[in-house]
């Protein structure tokens, strides 16, 4: 306990500096900006906003804590859009608009608000405290892993998020290993063997991750706007808030229960599963479905709705950076685009952040209560503000988009190639997205690709070239089950199935059962 | 008779062709260390290469004799993003394409602030006319005041590029 309170005073003492009470403060302004404009979602967002640290010459501390703002304010942010105009800023805001939006059109838009508000709230600092306890228990666990476990660790940490993106586990993977082949490109650090430069020497030191990161997300979304500026004419139905925000005495008996379902069942997908915040929130109204005392009510605009789901894409936002902090494993595709950023800043997340540099994390733990504190004190005075955003045209925010873009690769490496390599992967995105083929596990490929190389490859040096050494170690073979599991898991409903015609027994699907 | 989605046919060919380029890279233009290694660094590019090869013949095989599975429930639980079904107008997206390549070439030779603001203007011209001249002034604060915001408050070094001339 001493532990705790001891870095606890560290940290607000690293977070309470008047640059990083700004930082955290500009954050989550800009986060909650990128949450509420449809054309922007927060991995978007997190990526233009990468160079600014870079340029700023930020210490990994001060861009941690804006990053961490950044994505903590596109949470909230994209329900504020999902319950008044039925537009959900991100993914993990879909749900929310079922109820919701329903609710904001029988007059109740304000308690909503405001149940999505302090949803947020308490789940962002129940995953904070959370990560303040358990964080340091989890790191002491890793120090013991070798080369090994962590190859296996990444192996699983990669299948499981990919066996989550997207609808086809096929397609999933391979965005996963395209994302690991473009980590190839570059000069090998153990051999200095360059490889996949075509002898260029501008691939020497690889595809930098910012430009396919901004060119897969910023300039895609481009492109897609561009579709969806030919689709929509006209501006959505925004909905005024009548009367007070203040929720009744009645809903706050309503709100605790699925405010509680919804955070813990959100941790334990973002910080447990490590799937990210959007899986949370379906998860949540799922539960809400099964146990909410209104559940036949459910769909029709009641408080649950909102405050589960909302809870929940919280509650995993802040769980994933458990692993993030604590492994150096991202578990969705922002953390994974803070994981690359914190590497460009010469930091190496994983079990050693906690002992090597406790300002860093307990500066971001600190900062994160504070920042949940601002998020409830902007919101919702602010939502008028928030509101008046989507009446900036589509065309206008795509062109400002490409701007920024322009900008953010630029300013990182001051070369002039690095944006024809983003405008490419804009395209290569755009040829994604019309596969229906997911974009974030390239990401996750690319930040984890180098590393887990440089693991296996360690690993076989411990074992002089024997693959026995992945089998044997009990740590390292329980990640690599998990692996297998993950990616298998939806054909095991034929396994039955195949023994059955195997046999020759049972008459079809109802001895199954 | 294929089965599947023009755009999975397409992807899925595209997505071979690269896995199967990947592989032969791997194989054929790693060089040797000098020193030899348990895992050489043509090893990993080599199972990447062999994984993805494997995946997109089953991608292919998927696209173009069955249908792929689309598991609505299972989209609906992991929250999958939309699909986009609508058309490509290429017209459209040509454009703007050619606005951008533009703006990277001139990045550097105009600068900062002039090739923003021609590629801004470009950009309006090719998307929406309605309000030629709020969107003028729009352009105008927006790339010069990001310009003047970036180099002076921030200090950041942008591309001056014709600026000099005026001794901007």
């Amino acid at each position: 306990m001493d532990y705790v309170i001891h870095n606890v005073v560290l940290g607000f003492s690293v977070a309470g500096t008047p640059i990083n009470l700004l930082l955290a403060f500009v954050g989550v302004f800009m986060g909650t900006i990128i949450g509420v404009l449809p054309g922007i979602g927060p991995m978007t967002g997190t990526a233009l906003l990468i160079p600014l640290a870079f340029s700023l010459n930020m210490n990994p501390t001060s861009a941690i804590i804006l990053m961490a703002g950044i994505y903590y304010g596109a949470m909230y942010g994209g329900s504020t859009t999902s319950i008044l105009v039925n537009t959900p800023g991100e993914s993990s805001s879909v749900v929310t608009c079922i109820d919701g939006n329903k609710m904001a059109k029988n007059g109740r838009a304000g308690p909503a608000l405001a149940a999505a508000a302090i949803g947020s709230f308490i789940a962002g600092t129940f995953a904070t405290i959370m990560l303040m306890f358990f964080g340091p228990l989890l790191a002491q666990i890793a120090l013991h892993f070798g080369p090994p476990e962590f190859f296996a660790l990444m192996v699983a940490g990669l299948t499981v998020v990919t066996s989550l993106a997207g609808r086809s586990i096929v397609k999933a993977l391979i965005s996963t290993l395209f994302g690991l082949a473009i980590a190839m490109v570059g000069i090998d650090l153990q051999s200095s063997v360059p490889r996949f430069t075509f002898g260029n020497v501008r691939f020497m030191d690889g595809i930098e991750f910012l430009v396919v990161a901004i060119g897969l997300f910023a300039i895609t979304e481009v492109f897609v706007n561009l579709i969806e500026m030919a689709k929509k004419e006209g501006k959505p139905d925004l909905i005024k808030i009548k009367g007070g925000l203040m929720l009744t005495k009645e809903d706050w008996k309503h709100f605790w229960p699925s405010c509680w379902r919804g955070t813990i069942s959100g941790f334990f997908v973002g910080g447990v599963a490590g799937a990210g915040a959007a899986v949370a929130s379906f998860v949540s109204y799922g539960l809400e479905k099964k146990a909410g005392k209104r559940r036949h009510l459910l769909g029709t605009g009641i408080i649950e709705g909102v405050a589960g789901p909302e809870s929940a894409n919280n509650a995993a936002a802040g769980g994933s950076l458990i692993h993030l902090l604590c492994l150096g494993i991202p578990g969705s595709g922002t953390t994974a685009i803070m994981l690359g950023a914190l590497i460009m800043l010469g930091l190496q997340p994983g079990p050693l952040l906690f002992t090597q540099q406790p300002q860093f994390v307990w500066g971001l733990i600190a900062s994160m209560y504070i920042g949940n504190v601002m998020l409830l004190v902007l919101n919702l005075p602010l939502v008028g503000m928030w509101v008046k955003l989507l009446d900036i045209p589509q065309y206008l925010l795509t062109l400002f988009i490409v701007l920024f873009s322009f900008l953010g690769v630029y300013t990182a490496n001051n070369a002039v190639e690095d944006l024809f390599i983003m405008i490419i992967f804009g395209l290569v995105g755009f040829g994604f997205k019309k596969a229906d083929i997911p974009a974030a596990p390239v990401i996750l490929g690319m930040v984890l690709g180098k590393m887990m190389e440089e693991k296996m490859r360690q690993s076989l040096v411990i074992s002089d070239g024997s693959y026995a050494i992945f089998l044997t170690r009990p740590i390292a073979l329980f990640f690599l089950l998990l692996a297998v599991v993950s990616i298998t898991n939806p054909y095991w409903k034929y396994v039955p199935m195949f023994f059955r015609k195997l046999f020759g027994g049972g008459k079809g699907k109802a001895a199954a059962v | 008779m294929a089965t599947g989605k023009r755009e999975d046919r397409i992807a899925s060919v595209l997505v071979a062709l690269f896995s199967v380029a990947f592989l032969m890279g791997a194989f054929f233009t790693i060089k040797k260390p000098i020193y030899p290694q348990q895992l050489g660094p043509d090893g990993f590019p080599k199972a990447i290469g062999f994984l993805m090869t494997a995946l997109s013949i089953i991608y292919l095989f998927q696209a173009f004799l069955g249908k792929i599975k689309d598991d609505a429930k299972r989209a609906e639980i992991i929250g999958a993003e939309e699909k986009l079904e609508e058309k490509t107008n290429f017209k459209l997206m040509g454009l703007v394409l050619l606005d951008m390549v533009a703006y990277a070439l001139l990045f550097v030779p105009l600068g900062f602030a002039l090739s923003t603001l021609l590629a801004l203007l470009v950009g309006i011209l090719i998307l929406d006319r309605k309000h030629l001249i709020r969107d003028l002034i729009i352009s105008v604060v927006g790339s010069f005041g990001i310009y003047f915001a970036f180099t002076i408050l921030l200090r950041v070094e942008l591309p001056r590029g014709l600026l000099t001339l005026v001794g901007l």
